[in-house]
């Protein structure tokens, strides 16, 4: 099973050079990848329909409890089926539509890795493993998104689509992080063994907030759906794939996986009913109101996620049935119209549904197609579609409310289904300016093909009751009788149904007669659209960079003194903490004090002030001179002898230094305030009292050393050498000195360098 | 097994002397840089293994036993640090052949390079507090010349504020060094684990060692509010010598933080990683938001070299097993990604001449391979799974989220989603958008090869560290553990060699 | 005495940032050797002071005979002092040679490099 996911990760590394070599017919050469996962998956109906689990799995990383571990049960197996066999379809598709262009094998590669990574998404049964193939939907969603990357449309909405869908993904990391404590386990099965441990767990909440955000976004959910719309910017066969059959779905496929785990509580119940309620009917109507075929359809899309995620939510035996039969039956219809979109335009030039009429001389074919999808899309018997209603119906039947609003939103599915599925096929047929010529049969083969399939599927629908209904118990946690038929019988909820069916139907037509008005109201709600969570995300993003750049102001302003400054202010905390009563430097004493010494230290505070004061360079640099003769007379009278030699030394060579490169300096000149000067002057002086106490602190302290006795004792005996310091050096700590020769060295490598290097083009 | 403790020091040492003799041949002195970063990476790689075999070692310069002589020792961490400094360094060695101009070679550019390898791998390995300054002073020179190197405005300004900050933060290590052997008598940094348990060693003056440590190597590290000097200065010389620096320099202040704050001073952790844990989170920010402002590619890269920092602070800061191993394998990814970022912006910068974005566009189109290349490591670094930037994210935010120190955990997950953001930056300016002015250098196809190789390179290395986790992550949670419990350490230091 | 040099190394610190904070590129580089004075002299108070004995083990005798200066701060210093020279060199070049190419002679003109 690990090499049916990994295929399409192969696919995508030959795929653009397997479309640099077959030219115009990569695409259906490529298509026999996904085709034969499709093959592949199929083989395994029989045994899961008959509730078999085929499982797989290897160590990957032990340490955290990631395992590869795949699991093919009747949820899974609906959703690879979906995934692989649209995938085919897409994948000649794409060669049909984007013949011709130079990017089509890129295009190729990023298709055949999403495939694998949603195939991943659905067959995992390890939670880690799930997030990684997750997050590799976002973001090849993202490059597909962003495939005509030259248009700034197009990027901004690959931008917009991966933030909000990865944002949710952090939630959803967070959360399946938090289950995996609360389950003690990241593998999927054995948490659901557990269930009554995690619904119990403090963090439970938390992970229910945190698992429905990620899905949400990904699923677009109101109020973060506005990604999904302004995904339209993608080439059309990305649009069917990801952002209508599949990647979308991923929400939902989340929220029906970790069912099991998570229903049962008011706060799963009401989040999941509340926004997909929402979402279904608000989204329902805002398709009533576009006239950009894809965002049309885009929004129906929305609403059918919303409806999804209301029957997750109710987690009734009779709503999780519905759940998995819409499931099936919308991505086979919405994934043929937005072919069928795709045709339209690449024939017509525009997507306007306005502009677009009597299609069906021009595009016979995709008629077909069209209609059969749209009458999936309507309920209609005996398709699939009509399959998918009634069975919601029937699971909403207890919950009047929630009824009357699927009633509503599929009204107006109906309105729409009739203007792409009729409306613009019918009437006058319109002149076609820059006419492309007939349409190939890579591009009108999928609409024909998923609309017969959505057919089938509907006649034949009590031969999936064996799937459908373990994918429904997958998500129940028990078992869920499924019977899928077009004639239900006649029980009083069947019956009610199908009345209902019947109603959507004229609802819809009635819509359908007032289009016109409906898309006035377009105009008057514009204001809404102004102010929308689209806009809401944009002035975030804008609010977010000024943010930032207000902050670089503060903290990168380019002023070393106030960098100094910030490192000064730092150190002043452990003063606080050293002056405070109950240190060791208190209480300060200063015991005898020689004279020499004193005025050793006279001179050299004198000789600072004077650095500090004098207005002449040289001056100071002859204060400075002081300031190292006095240390060093300072080491003499303490016993350090090689110490005062040594300083007497550099301190000569650093003043001959200074002469020779200073008269190439500026002057001195004040440039601060007598506030700046004084502020400084505070806490410089309060960094020095610092430094100050620190000393008094280690000198408070026992402090004899640990290792100087060794040195004292073993200089002469193991090392010959009497002078001890001279000792330590070349030997005791050699490896210090030995850096300290690399530092000299390369300074003055450095030196030279900056002397005698200078930029190009710069005279010396 | 001693010799595998000295090598990576001596063989950078040897390689810069030896390219030193050869001034004035630069081909010479390229192969002689070639061979002694391979070396490195040899032993390095020798060292790492050996060490996971055995455990710990240590050995005593000039067999003077510690704590009087000065000590090298080899934990895991140690010998990763030195394996991923190796890496880096041969990486950029090879890059360095095929982009530093006759100029810079001419004045040292190969051994000074070598030397900072040196002080790099010698602060990984040394035992020692006062030994620790002189290294840190040694790779701190190199990288001042390096940084300065060429002369160019920006190179000299940028260094100015470099220099100066980094001086200070010597200035401060070295006192703390002073006041710790004041107050304890030993360098030896297992020794003065053992000396400050002495309860007659003032509580309160060690927290302000502590602190004051916290400052010095929290500069070095650029942590927040001393990170500053980093992005004024990074973006301004050449390619390779930004991606070594952005690779290792910062990294050795949070080596030096980590071994201080789980070998020395973990008396007071309340206090101590508390505020190491405040701070990474804020550093995180400010570096994150610090990118959002930039509008060059190499400015945006410097600031998240920033909140990455915070990230591997974030580590220390909760100080658990899994999140001292979250911190070393962040360590290890981002030292691969980040420096193939800043080598993938010298080819930018190559081809486009600039590294404006706003002047930037079109490399999607022209250099598909070159997109992936960056690809790679900008999603990893924005810690997108598989990649290893995710398993570093992964090991800390579970580590947050089981000590539950929630608000930390927000801040990584906020930031990572903000770092994507500035990723995306990159490749929508960079390689998406079409060129405002669509020339671009030609380049032979050996130049091409000489540029590309180091960074495919790196790239294959994000990519099996991302899907091949398990060994690297195993070792970081040997690693931790070897932190977490420094007796072991302190045995084979103290206790004789193994 | 050991409190005096404290205050001492406390006056050479305040200086020395002091100088460090002006917006003279001179007064920055003055400011650093004071800092480097300050902190060897640190190493050296904090390392217990002893009058008039130095390390050096007299003819004839084996070991130091206590009381006797300890050597390891002095040895410390001693490299301490080596580096800082080279670092302070290199500096003072460096900070020369900036003024040289930017024309600035105020720290506050050279902000290119962080301005954006």
């Amino acid at each position: 099973m690990l090499y049916a996911v990994l295929a399409g990760f192969a696919g995508a590394g030959i795929a653009p050079l397997a479309h640099r070599a077959l030219g115009r017919a990569s695409g259906w050469v490529l298509a026999a990848i996904p085709l034969a996962l499709t093959l592949y998956f199929a083989s395994f109906l029989p045994a899961v329909s008959a509730g078999e689990v085929i499982r797989w799995s290897r160590a990957w990383v032990p340490s955290l409890g990631v395992v590869l571990s795949f699991e093919l049960d009747g949820l899974g197996l609906i959703f690879a089926l979906l995934i692989s066999g649209i995938g085919t379809l897409i994948v000649v598709y794409a060669g049909g539509y984007l013949a011709g262009d130079p990017k089509l094998g890129r295009l190729y590669a990023l298709l055949l890795a999403f495939m694998a990574s949603m195939l991943g998404l659905v067959l995992s049964a390890n939670l880690i493993l799930l997030f990684v193939f997750w997050e590799l939907t976002s973001i090849t969603s993202y490059l597909l998104i962003g495939h005509k990357h030259e248009s700034e449309k197009a990027r901004k909405a690959a931008l917009q689509a991966l933030l909000v869908t990865v944002t949710g993904g952090l939630a959803l990391l967070a959360g399946l992080l938090l289950l995996g404590i609360a389950g003690d386990s990241f593998d999927l099965p054995l948490l659901v063994a557990r269930r009554d441990l995690i619904a119990a767990h403090p963090l439970y909440p938390a992970i229910v907030l945190l698992v429905a955000a990620g899905a949400f976004t990904k699923s677009a959910q109101m109020p973060l759906h506005f990604w999904l719309p302004g995904a339209m910017e993608a080439p059309t066969p990305v649009s069917a794939y990801l952002h209508s059959a599949t990647m979308v779905k991923a929400g939902v496929f989340l929220l029906a996986r970790l069912a099991p785990l998570l229903a049962g509580s008011v706060l799963w119940y009401g989040l999941l009913v509340g926004f997909g309620t929402l979402t279904m009917v608000v989204s329902a109507f805002l398709a009533t109101q576009q006239t950009d075929l894809k965002r049309v359809l885009a929004y129906t899309t929305v609403s059918a996620l919303g409806t999804l995620t209301m029957l997750i939510g109710l987690g009734t035996p009779a709503a999780l049935k519905a759940a998995v039969v819409l499931v099936g039956a919308h991505a086979l219809y919405k994934a043929a119209l937005f072919m069928v979109a795709g045709i339209v335009d690449h024939k017509t030039g525009t997507r306007d549904i306005l502009r677009l009429s009597g299609l069906r001389t021009a595009l016979p074919i995709t008629t077909v197609g069209a209609g059969l999808a749209a009458l999936s899309a309507g309920g209609l018997v005996p398709f699939s579609g009509f399959l998918a209603k009634e069975t919601t119906y029937a699971a909403l039947i207890e919950f009047p409310w929630l009824l009357a609003a699927s009633v509503l939103a599929n009204a107006f599915g109906m309105l729409v289904a009739l203007v792409v599925g009729w409306r613009i096929f019918t009437g006058e047929s319109q002149v076609i300016p820059d006419d492309p010529g007939p349409v190939p049969v890579a591009l009108w083969q999928g609409p024909l093909l998923l609309g017969i399939a959505g057919l089938l599927l509907g006649v034949f629908g009590w031969m999936g009751e064996g799937i459908v209904a373990h994918a429904a118990s997958d998500m129940a946690g028990q078992r869920v009788p499924v019977k899928l038929a077009l004639w239900q019988g006649f029980e009083f909820e069947a019956l009610l149904a199908l009345g209902l069916s019947v109603f959507t139907l004229l609802l819809g037509l009635a819509f359908y007669k007032a289009h016109g008005l409906l898309l006035r109201l377009a105009t008057s709600l514009d204001w809404l659209y102004q102010r929308g969570p689209y806009r809401l995300f944009d002035l975030g993003l804008a609010a977010f960079v000024s943010l930032a750049k207000w902050q670089t102001q503060i903290l990168q302003h380019g002023y070393l003194r106030y960098y100094i400054l910030t490192v000064v202010v730092t150190l002043l905390p452990i003063g606080v903490l050293l002056a405070a009563p109950g240190s060791p430097v208190w209480p300060v004493t200063f015991g005898p004090v020689g004279l020499f010494e004193t005025a050793l230290v006279a001179v050299v505070l004198a000789s600072t002030a004077f650095v500090m004061s004098t207005d002449s360079r040289m001056a100071a640099v002859a204060g400075l001179g002081g300031v190292g003769y006095g240390v060093a007379l300072l080491y003499l009278s303490y016993g350090a002898p090689d110490l005062a030699l040594t300083q007497f030394a550099i301190e000569t060579l650093s003043v001959v230094i200074f002469v020779l490169v200073l008269y190439r300096l500026p002057e001195f000149r004040v440039l601060t305030t007598r506030a700046q000067r004084l502020r400084d002057a505070v806490i410089a002086t309060s960094a020095g009292a610092v430094m100050t106490l620190l000393v008094l602190a280690a000198q408070s302290q026992s402090g004899a050393s640990r290792v100087s006795g060794f040195f004292a004792e073993q200089s002469v005996p193991a090392a010959m050498g009497r002078n001890v310091v001279n000792v330590i050096l070349v030997d005791f700590r050699s490896l210090d000195t030995l850096g300290e020769v690399v530092v000299l060295v390369v300074a003055a490598l450095g030196v030279f360098a900056l002397l005698k290097l200078r930029p190009e083009g710069e005279a010396h | 097994m001693a010799s595998l403790l000295v090598l990576p020091i001596v063989t950078p040492l040897g390689t810069a002397v030896l390219a030193l003799f050869l001034w004035r041949h630069r081909r010479a002195q390229q192969a002689v840089s070639l061979l002694g970063a391979a070396a490195l990476l040899a032993w390095a790689v020798a060292l790492l293994l050996s060490v996971s075999r055995d455990g710990i070692q240590a050995t005593a310069i000039g067999n003077w036993p510690a704590p009087f002589g000065i000590t090298l020792v080899a934990d895991l961490l140690s010998a990763m640090m030195v394996t991923l400094a190796a890496i880096v360094g041969a990486a950029v060695a090879v890059y360095s052949v095929a982009t530093i101009d006759a100029r810079r070679e001419s004045f040292g550019y190969h051994p000074i390079f070598h030397v900072l390898l040196a002080g790099v791998c010698g602060a990984f390995l040394t035992g020692d507090l006062f030994n620790l300054y002189v290294w840190f002073e040694v790779l701190l020179i190199s990288s001042f010349v390096l940084m300065g190197l060429g002369g160019e405005r920006g190179q000299l300004e940028g260094s100015v504020k470099y220099v100066t900050l980094n001086l200070l933060s010597s200035a401060l290590f070295l006192a703390a060094v002073g006041v710790l052997y004041g107050t304890v008598g030993t360098l030896n940094m297992a020794d003065l684990a053992v000396a400050l348990q002495d309860p007659r060693v003032d509580s309160r003056l060690t927290l302000a060692i502590a602190l004051l440590l916290l400052v010095a190597f929290g500069i070095k590290a650029a942590m927040f509010p001393v990170f500053a000097w980093l992005p004024a200065s990074y973006h301004t010389p050449p390619a390779a010598v930004a991606a070594v620096f952005a690779g290792l320099l910062t990294k050795v202040g949070v080596y030096a933080l980590v071994r201080v704050f789980t070998l020395i001073f973990t008396h007071d952790t309340g206090v101590t990683h508390g505020l190491i844990l405040v701070l990474s989170g804020l550093t995180m920010v400010s570096g994150v938001l610090g990118a959002a402002a930039q509008g060059e590619f190499r400015r945006v890269l410097s600031f998240h070299i920033i909140s990455q920092i915070g990230y591997m602070l974030m580590g220390l800061g909760l100080y658990t097993r899994l999140a001292l191993a979250g911190t070393v394998f962040y360590l290890t990814h981002h030292i691969i990604v980040k420096t193939n970022l800043f080598l993938v912006s010298g080819i930018v910068h190559r081809l486009k001449g600039t590294l404006d974005l706003a002047s930037l566009g079109g490399l999607y189109r022209t250099r598909p391979i070159l997109a992936l290349l960056f690809l790679v490591p900008a999603l990893s670094l924005a810690g997108l799974p598989p990649l290893s930037g995710f398993w570093a994210k992964l090991l800390l935010v579970q580590a947050g989220l089981e000590a539950e120190s929630y608000s930390i955990v927000v801040v990584a997950l906020v930031v990572s989603l903000l770092t994507l953001y500035s990723m995306t930056k990159l490749w929508t300016e960079a390689f998406w958008k079409a060129a405002p002015d669509a020339a671009e250098a030609p380049l032979s196809a050996g130049e091409w090869r000489g540029l590309l190789l180091p960074v495919a390179a790196l790239a294959l290395l994000t990519v099996v560290l991302g899907l091949g986790v398990e060994p690297v992550l195993a070792l970081s949670l040997r690693a931790a553990e070897q932190l977490l419990n420094p007796a072991e350490y302190i045995r084979v230091v103290l206790g004789g060699r193994p | 005495m050991d409190t005096l040099l404290a205050v001492l190394i406390g006056a050479l610190y305040a200086a020395g940032l002091y100088l460090m904070m002006r917006r003279s590129i001179v007064r920055l580089i003055f400011g650093l050797v004071i800092l480097g004075h300050a902190v060897n002299l640190l190493i050296f108070a904090a390392g217990r002071l002893t009058r008039a004995h130095p390390p050096i083990v007299p003819e004839g005798a084996a070991a130091l005979v206590p009381p006797y200066a300890d050597p390891l701060p002095q040895a410390l210093i001693l490299t301490a002092i080596v580096i800082g020279f080279g670092l302070q060199a290199f500096a003072l070049v460096l900070f020369r040679q900036a003024h040289r190419v930017s024309g600035a002679e105020d720290l506050d003109a050279m902000r290119t490099t962080d301005s954006h």
